[in-house]
């Protein structure tokens, strides 16, 4: 999944650095203002069992089988569920509408059992048969994350609470799939059936929801606000806070204000590392591990990084601790290896070691020293700061870098002409679920959505191709000898693994998060304390 | 002032067709990838193509022009990539919102550019006051303009609210003008209309002050040369008093250029909406294009510009009108 920054318009970059750091310092961001004088004209303050939290922009749809960005997560998250999950904090998969499953000693089937008494939000009750239904109803809307249950042979229903799925071949990610927030979700029979129209519901789906989760949407203002609100018929523990207020925020600046003034609870992504050393005495800093990771693809379908000695000089040319630690501030760590930590035990290390004299000697081998590095940007100003650092770093080098800002639609261009794609490119991408084939498989794989360079060696993908079918122990090995390859090719360098970050009103307890699920915390493990 | 209407009516067609051409050169020449933006990064590439074939992205350019025209012309705007909703309807979504802060700040332009520009006419200390306001707010950019509102009435004196259009908490008016304002009085709701007054003060204002400056400059210099006129002369010779003279004898005289410079102001204006919807949270058509932009969903991206040209043509078209009235001269011409 690449991270989609949510909606920057080109122009914007400056804008947002400006408004966030003239507010900041002319308001005394971190001068102790307290959140008592909130109630500010018409906006009333954050409190009570309701939650407010911002998004920088709209998400696409709240269609589970449509949706496929990070602004969103919560929402979808909030409203439906899958048969499994990951538990807290880890990339351990454990049941969700599923209450026990089993494997065939072959792989090829998967027995569910359904839990009993879950209610979707239209009151039906949770069958089997509407499992089928929902996962049909992925495959024959065909959006991006219908791939998940393309392997997907047959589904049998053998009683009311029992789901028998049997793949066309072993998959070695298929539960980390099911496990997946972008993963396939159980819909109901209000949205399937009697709404489902000429479009599989789609329509309906774009503004209501019809999930078994502990929040119902209720209102899908676009551009505006999303209202989740308490679901009276859940089936887990009640969640503390009767409604959940999204409003649409585009600018981080502004986001920053609020939460200062107590017109929101939380913001849960973008929000300026430089900002966090100097927070007002009302919110506090929870960070968690995430998948999202930062890359550096470089493109050797031209000069100078077709020479292969050139670009093994990269490894000597950047520090990436001194990367991490400068531009991220605490909220990153640097890379040890080609897959998120946590998701490939034992993982070939990086052989990256910053050394001037080589880097330099690299650099004179180059056929030209003009280089171009490419970024997106994003609201907290980071993947810009990150490119002023390497652009810095490869100075020192000899390269004689420009930097510049480039839009991601263009970014998935690149790969139809290599010539006039920039030479270097930075991107904070993170895998679809807890599993290594769901990284290998996008950034690494020649055909993969998110190798936007086109990096190709067969090795790897018939490497990915035999380890997506394997036995978990075989597999395992095959996605590291995938690891070293592609570090042994130095065509994509592993930069920094970047946190969670979510600034939150200190009364806020109870922040649960996954790894997998980046920008987004469990809304209904959230409390108040003194509510 | 019928042929005045029947010019600008050919003006807008022909504008309009001239947006939708380059829209669509930009669209072609532009090196971006729409539908993976839209399929999202990771989807297969089975999928990638299926949605391409699906959405015409695959067929030769010209037949996608003769396409696109042909959909323009029975005023289809087709789907949002992004929204997956018809754009027509995103429109009417966004369109108020942004309809609602225009208004207000081309009337707030109007009376502080009116005001201002009748103060520096009449002369005085006050005049000279004025007129450094006038030129050190002309160097302010609109985004800081808006930021400094926010430190001061929002963070500092908590008087107005600094995002969206009305309290989260308040339901908003469901119609029929969908001006929030205006909805609210026909409902009688005055804790909705104080909420969405609140809301919409800093943003208008923002995006009020370049053009009431523009405006008040413009207004002034030409009082300034009517005051000068001889038929004035006359009124001050009969004992009028000087604001009577200002105003019923110089203020419809003068207004001519200050007219067109409104009718230019509001036309910048359209553009700054952009900058202040997003740092006011706006639900305008700004932000719904900020966000198009980002995911070159190009339908909206379309109907957002012929939209936004569509009023930029009307705006002018009554700024015509508003000459003709106060010069009828430009009636007959």
């Amino acid at each position: 999944m690449q991270l989609r920054y949510p909606f920057r318009a080109g122009s914007r970059p400056a804008l947002a650095l400006v408004a966030v750091a003239a507010a900041a310092a002319m308001v005394g961001w971190g001068s102790g203002s307290n959140a008592s004088g909130a109630a500010t004209g018409g906006t009333a303050a954050a409190g009570g069992d309701i939650l407010r939290i911002p998004y920088l922009g709209d998400m696409s749809v709240p269609d589970p089988d449509i949706f496929y960005d990070i602004e969103g997560n919560n929402v979808i998250l909030s409203t439906y569920e899958g048969l499994v999950t990951y538990a807290p904090g880890t990339s351990h998969i454990v049941g969700d509408l599923a209450t026990s499953w089993s494997e065939s000693p072959n792989r090829l089937t998967y027995t569910f059992k359904l839990r009993p008494g879950v209610h979707f939000h239209d009151g039906s009750a949770l069958t089997a048969k509407a499992v089928v239904a929902s996962f049909k109803r992925r495959l024959a809307v065909n959006q991006a994350p219908a791939y998940m249950l393309k392997p997907v042979a047959s589904m049998l229903t053998p009683n009311r609470l029992t789901l028998v799925i049997k793949l066309k071949h072993p998959v070695y990610p298929f539960l980390d799939y099911l496990a997946s927030s972008w993963g396939p979700k159980v819909i109901g029979p209000a949205a399937l059936v009697t709404h489902a129209g000429t479009d599989h519901g789609e329509t309906y789906l774009r503004t209501h929801d019809d999930g078994t989760g502990p929040f119902e949407l209720t209102q899908f203002a676009r551009g505006r606000q999303y209202v989740l609100t308490r679901y009276p018929g859940y089936w887990g523990p009640k969640p503390f806070f009767k409604e959940v207020l999204i409003s649409i925020m585009p600018d981080i600046g502004t986001q920053q204000l609020e939460l200062q003034n107590g017109g929101i609870d939380a913001i849960l992504h973008s929000f300026p590392a430089a900002d966090l050393g100097s927070l007002p005495s009302n919110v506090k800093v929870d960070e968690f591990p995430s998948y999202l990771r930062l890359l550096l693809y470089v493109n050797t379908h031209k000069a100078p990084f077709d020479n292969p000695a050139v670009r093994a000089s990269l490894r000597s040319a950047i520090n990436i601790q001194q990367l991490v630690s400068e531009a991220y501030s605490g909220t990153g760590t640097p890379s040890t290896g080609a897959y998120p930590p946590g998701l490939l035990p034992d993982q070939p290390a990086l052989p990256y070691a910053a050394n001037h004299a080589k880097a330099a000697a690299g650099a004179k081998l180059a056929s030209t020293k003009d280089i171009t590095l490419g970024f997106t940007a994003d609201e907290s100003g980071v993947q810009r700061r990150v490119g002023e650092l390497l652009q810095a770093a490869l100075s020192a080098a000899g390269w004689h870098v420009g930097v510049k800002e480039v839009q991601l639609p263009q970014v998935y261009n690149y790969v139809n002409n290599l010539k006039a794609a920039p030479d270097l490119l930075l991107q904070t991408n993170t895998p679809d679920a807890a599993n290594p084939d769901t990284w290998a498989r996008i950034v690494f794989y020649s055909s993969g959505g998110l190798n936007f360079f086109g990096f190709k060696d067969p090795k790897v993908d018939h490497l990915l191709d035999t380890a997506v079918s394997a036995p978990p122990a075989t597999a395992t090995n095959l996605y590291k000898q995938v690891g070293d390859e592609v570090i042994k090719q130095n065509e994509i360098f592993f930069l920094g693994d970047i946190k969670n970050v979510f600034v939150l009103n200190k009364d806020l307890t109870g922040v649960e998060q996954v790894p997998a699920y980046p920008w987004t915390v469990n809304l209904a493990d959230l409390k108040r304390t003194g509510g | 002032m019928g042929r005045l209407v029947a010019r600008r009516l050919a003006a807008m067609i022909a504008v309009l067709l001239g947006l939708a051409v380059i829209v669509f050169i930009l669209q072609a020449v532009i090196p971006a990838d729409p539908v993976r933006a839209m399929v999202g990064a990771s989807a297969p590439p089975q999928i990638v193509a299926a949605e391409r074939h699906k959405l015409g992205y695959d067929q030769p350019l010209p037949i996608r022009f003769v396409d696109y025209m042909e959909r323009l012309a029975s005023g289809n705007l087709e789907t949002s990539l992004r929204t997956r909703n018809p754009v027509a309807s995103d429109l009417a979504t966004f369109a108020p919102a942004t309809l609602e802060l225009a208004l207000t700040a081309a009337a707030i332009a109007a009376v502080v550019g009116i005001g201002l520009g009748l103060a520096l006419a009449a002369g005085g200390r006050i005049a000279r006051i004025i007129r450094v306001v006038l030129i050190s707010g002309a160097s302010l950019p609109t985004f800081l303009t808006a930021l400094l509102l926010i430190v001061v009435l929002y963070s500092k004196l908590h008087l107005l609210s600094a995002s969206g259009r009305i309290d989260p908490t308040i339901s908003a008016p469901g119609g029929p003008t969908k001006l929030l304002l205006l909805d609210s009085l026909l409902h009688g709701d005055l804790k909705a209309f104080w909420s969405a007054f609140t809301h919409i003060l800093m943003p208008a204002f923002a995006l009020a002050l370049l053009p009431a400056l523009a405006i008040g400059r413009t207004l002034a210099t030409s009082c300034e040369q009517v005051l000068r006129e001889d038929y004035v002369r006359t009124a001050r010779a009969k004992g009028l008093r000087e604001y009577r003279v200002l105003l019923k004898h110089t203020l419809r005289n003068a207004s001519g250029p200050a007219l067109t410079m409104s009718g230019l102001q509001f036309g910048m204006l359209l553009g700054g909406i952009v900058v202040v919807e997003q740092i006011f949270a706006w639900p305008g058509l700004g932000t719904y294009l900020d966000q198009s932009i980002a995911y070159a969903d190009f339908p909206a991206i379309t109907g957002t510009t012929l939209l936004l040209g569509v009023a930029y043509v009307l705006l002018n078209f009554v700024v015509d009108l508003a000459q003709a009235w106060a010069d009828p001269r430009i009636r007959t011409v």
